[in-house]
């Protein structure tokens, strides 16, 4: 007889709870688009530092644009190796992701990306210029 | 081996990021944040061969963990 007061109790309790908190979520999206806050506006602040642009890969390095493989991985390898004994993983990482973002480069642009020595072996036939 | 951390640094720094790139907590004292520094800073001094942009990011790094700790009260 109890059980079924308390029985009733708790699911009319809980009717009330999830009904404020659903309103509350929806005004919660309402004051966010209202504020500029989209979907794809969240997604896209948290890409932009994914997104590693070809530009702060080069300065993380240290390289110019236009510089040659060589050169680019004579500084990756400077800066692992610096930062392996004195500095974070977090920079480490840095470091790492700007060489891949810079390999990329090199590759969709058909150029040599095989070791310091810049491709004296390999010929690579680039798709379009 | 550890994963790497993926794409950049972030657009504006905060005390996390900050954290990271001085491997310390967020919560360290100064003095293990200006050691830390002081390290990272000489592995990655351009004039050695580092790259100015993450001297700067170092730099930076410092200055935020430090400047919430000490309240903050410079002007500039």
């Amino acid at each position: 007889m109890a059980a079924k007061i308390i029985a009733n109790l708790l699911v009319a309790g809980g009717t009330v709870l999830f009904r404020a908190a659903s309103q509350a979520y929806r005004q919660a999206i309402v004051n966010g688009t209202r504020a500029g806050m989209t979907a794809e506006g969240v997604q896209q602040a948290a890409k932009s530092a994914k997104q590693l642009t070809l530009r702060e890969a080069e300065m993380i390095l240290g390289v110019e644009s236009g510089s040659s493989w060589q050169d680019v991985m004579k500084k990756y390898e400077h800066l692992m190796q610096a930062n392996e004994k004195n500095g974070s993983f977090y920079l480490q990482s840095k470091v790492y992701r700007a060489k891949e973002r810079l390999e990329q480069e090199f590759q969709e642009q058909g150029l040599p990306t095989d070791g310091p020595e810049g491709g004296q072996q390999q010929q690579q036939q680039s798709g379009g210029q | 081996m550890r994963a790497f951390y993926k794409g950049g640094f972030q657009p504006e720094m905060n005390r996390r990021e900050a954290a990271l790139i001085l491997g310390v907590r967020e919560s360290a004292p100064e003095e293990k944040v200006k050691e830390a520094h002081r390290r990272i800073m000489i592995a990655n001094h351009p004039d050695a061969g580092g790259s100015s942009f993450i001297a700067a990011k170092v730099n930076e790094a410092k200055d935020m963990l430090l400047g919430k700790k000490t309240g903050g009260s410079s002007i500039f």
